[in-house]
């Protein structure tokens, strides 16, 4: 029998994020790359291990084996114990037959058997798409104080923004009194993070409850937590300060990334009381050459740089050859650049090789029409050959011949 | 024979008076270098990589650095149930002072050494620097059916106390050691990593600690003529650091891409332990050539032929040329330092100008403001 935490996460890590196209058609979206040595699972992962949380369970679901290998026992996040710890929890065949999850709140009512186990007070559910750093302790301790039964942390976003979230509209002592999900006219900018606390029995009970309902959708946002608030539970909003991104799009990637770049953005990843962490290449040190140019850009362990590199985040172990230029772009783990190539306003995925004079992408200023603009995406592997010219705004998932 | 019936022993301490500055505070083994390592990260990585799973550190002071550095031995993969890594402290009895030569050391933990089992004991100090493979080293013992196999290098061997030079006949057995005592022209010098049957290494030991012989090298240099000894070539990239000059010229000489392909070849990644910092931040205005930059660093001056280790800030205007800078060092505003090795943590206050040579590195100790 495992010793009683007070509080588990859950942590919804199936999702395929269709939205990032070829970069998750082999990796489930928590396993996507980010900010030249983490993938977006070690934002949650950590934020758990810094606020205390020991115990985690991550429900996989899409594309799992990167992931699973990723996380494997959970060590560069500390979280390889005796008690608790990581445990990936992917849907299972049961007596009455096999069933995917079919939604948030199905993954975890399939899963009531493995947090009985803990038999926890509190239960914290997390998905893993989003780039935030969060102190989850405080909001339990504000979860205690008001005696919730359900806390919902929350953000103020833009209200030219707010029509695409679900919002909350909170009365003054912080509980909410209506919920509305993605409206035309937001009534409320307090947009809810994806991020809740429950008290473990109240959970359990309405999760077998929306089991048995006709037609529920098994979804937290949409099913459960309606629920609840109509019951007249006591709900709850936190309020989260600091930087929040949702790295669903490509563009919304593709920012997320070079905030990093920005010193006035809100996420300061040197924090020494709340590192991010992730697991380790084991490459060397990065190589500047003596004809480099490195301005305004952040480069890891493992890559041998002797072009231009300007506004751009490479991941390890990126050889950029000489007179090659990168900039405004990401350039994910084992990417080769050749000689003279060009990768501007890009996202290129793992062990892509860019021949020589190849060009990807364009730059804003040079299109004819602005809408026509948009960050060029080279797949996983992918071969883009000598002097060949990929557009902006393009997905580009089989190799491409040279221009001759 | 399989290296997994190899025990493998570091001296984390042999060789430590060579480099008094680097090793007023630690170990041999836990001297940084290039930019993200231990010393001691080579040899653990390279008994890993070997296939050894069984690994003693023998250890004698000033270990806390150490011990920090290699904890349970996880980066290693050396955390284990059974086997794996065992700090080994010095062993004091009553009326024996600390121990002083390796014979000694060795005699300390002599349970430990029969209790593996092992069939051979591989034995390295840590100032070697080498991508070595030892399977290599430990088939061609068991090809010969030796005693010991000592593994050398031609070329000119680096000054340093109780340098040995093997004397060969054509089929590689060891006819006698001698004491280098001309540190100029080639020569097939010892690069202190040998191969020994367990049970002969613990009855010499025996034999040494009865007649006060403290000295490894002294041990098996009496010992030669009746013994099965053979060389072994190391060929490639082979690096022994012997004072803090060849330290500053052989951490620059990773500045080379083929000297960094040996060292880091592909399918023998060197283990260290990690410390979860972000990638390293330049800049605008940063300008940085020829050099190898670790992760945590934020660069917004210039930087050229340097080595900088995890978390070191240059700030702007800043120009730091020829030089190493160890982990967390801060170099202020407009500084420039030409010729340095500024070890952890030291701070140098904007606007201060330090100079050595390439001949004569000025070193600037730990934690140091300037």
């Amino acid at each position: 029998m495992a010793v009683k935490p007070e509080c588990i996460a859950m942590l919804l890590a199936g999702g395929q994020g269709s939205r990032l196209g070829i970069l998750t058609k082999n990796i489930a979206k928590p396993a996507v790359p980010y900010g030249g040595k983490y993938r977006i699972i070690d934002f949650p992962l950590s934020n758990c291990v810094n606020s205390g949380i020991y115990t985690v369970g991550v429900l996989t679901q899409y594309q799992p084996l990167e992931l699973n290998d990723y996380i494997g026992n959970g060590q560069p996040w500390d979280l390889d114990r005796a008690n608790g710890g990581v445990h990936i929890l992917s849907p299972y065949q049961q007596i009455k037959g096999t069933e995917w999850y079919k939604g948030t709140a199905n993954a975890i009512y399939q899963n009531i058997n493995f947090i009985e186990r803990y038999d926890p007070e509190y239960v914290l559910i997390l998905s893993g798409d989003h780039i935030y750093k969060m102190d989850y302790s405080k909001m339990l301790d504000f979860h205690k104080e008001k005696n919730a039964d359900c806390t919902i942390a929350m953000l103020e976003v833009p209200w030219e923004e707010a029509s695409r979230f679900g919002l909350m509209i909170v009365n003054d002592d912080g509980s909410i009194s209506e919920f509305e999900e993605k409206p035309k006219n937001p009534r409320s900018n307090k947009a809810s993070m994806g991020v809740y606390i429950f008290n473990w029995k109240k959970l359990r009970k309405y999760l077998i409850e929306d089991e048995a309902k006709e037609g529920s959708g098994n979804d937290f946002g949409h099913d459960v937590i309606p629920a609840m608030h109509s019951a007249g539970e006591r709900m709850f909003a936190y309020q989260f300060d600091g930087y929040w991104k949702d790295v669903g799009t490509i563009s919304s990637l593709w920012d997320a990334n070079l905030d990093l770049l920005n010193p006035k953005v809100d996420l300061d990843l040197n924090d020494d009381s709340w590192r991010i962490y992730s697991r380790s290449p084991a490459s060397p040190p990065h190589y500047v050459g003596a004809d480099a140019v490195v301005e305004n850009s952040m480069i890891t362990e493992g890559c041998e740089i002797n072009g231009k590199i300007d506004f751009s985040v490479l991941f390890a172990n990126v050889t950029v050859e000489e007179g090659a230029e990168v900039k405004y772009s990401i350039v994910m783990p084992g990417t080769v650049i050749k000689k003279g190539a060009v990768v501007q306003y890009s996202i290129v995925a793992e062990n892509a090789v860019i021949e020589e004079g190849a060009v990807v992408g364009e730059s804003p200023e040079n299109m004819e029409k602005i809408e026509d603009w948009g960050v060029a995406v080279i797949g996983n592997g992918v071969k883009i050959g000598k002097g060949a010219k990929i557009a902006p705004d393009t997905m580009t998932d089989s190799d491409v011949g040279g221009a001759e | 024979m399989s290296a997994k019936n190899v025990l493998g022993i570091i001296f984390s301490n042999a060789y430590d008076e060579a480099l008094p500055q680097l090793t007023a505070l630690r170990t041999m083994g836990s001297i940084p270098f290039a930019a993200r390592y231990r010393l001691i990260d080579f040899p653990l990585s390279n008994m890993v990589n070997s296939g050894i799973t069984q690994v003693g550190v023998i250890t004698k002071s000033n270990y806390r650095s150490l011990m920090d550095h290699i904890g349970t031995g996880k980066p290693w993969d050396l955390s284990r149930k059974r086997e794996g890594m065992t700090l080994l402290p010095p062993y004091d009895t009553p009326g024996a002072g600390i121990t002083i030569g390796k014979a000694d050391a060795l005699y300390g933990c002599i349970d430990y050494i029969s209790d593996s089992k092992k069939e051979h004991v591989l034995l390295t100090d840590c100032n070697l620097i080498c991508s070595m493979d030892y399977e290599k080293l430990i088939k061609a013992h068991a090809a010969n059916d030796a005693d010991v196999t000592i593994a050398y290098a031609k070329g000119t061997p680096a000054q340093l106390e109780n340098g040995t030079e093997l004397i060969m006949d054509e089929s590689g057995r060891v006819s006698s050691t001698g004491l280098i005592d001309c540190y100029s022209g080639s020569t097939n010098y010892s690069i202190k990593v040998m191969v020994i049957r367990r049970t002969l290494l613990e009855r010499l030991l025996h034999e040494a600690h009865s007649a006060k012989i403290v000295d490894l090298e002294t041990l098996i240099s009496k010992n030669v003529k009746h013994l099965k000894v053979y060389g072994y070539e190391e060929k490639g990239f082979v690096r022994v650091l012997s004072s803090l000059q060849s330290y500053y010229d052989i951490s620059l000489e990773l500045l080379k891409l083929e000297n960094r392909k040996e060292l880091f070849a592909a399918g023998r990644p060197v283990y260290t332990k990690v410390r979860d910092q972000v990638p390293a931040v330049y800049g605008i205005g940063a300008n940085v050539k020829n050099s190898l930059i670790a992760d945590g660093c934020h660069i917004y001056g210039e930087v050229e032929n340097c080595i900088l280790f995890r978390g070191v800030t240059v700030e702007k205007g800043a120009k730091i040329k020829n030089s190493i800078i160890m982990q967390d060092t801060f170099v202020g505003e407009n500084s420039s330092l030409n010729c340095v090795i500024i070890d952890k943590a030291a701070v140098v206050k904007p606007n201060k100008t330090l100079c050595g040579d390439s001949n004569y590195p000025v070193y600037i100790g730990k934690g140091i403001v300037i």
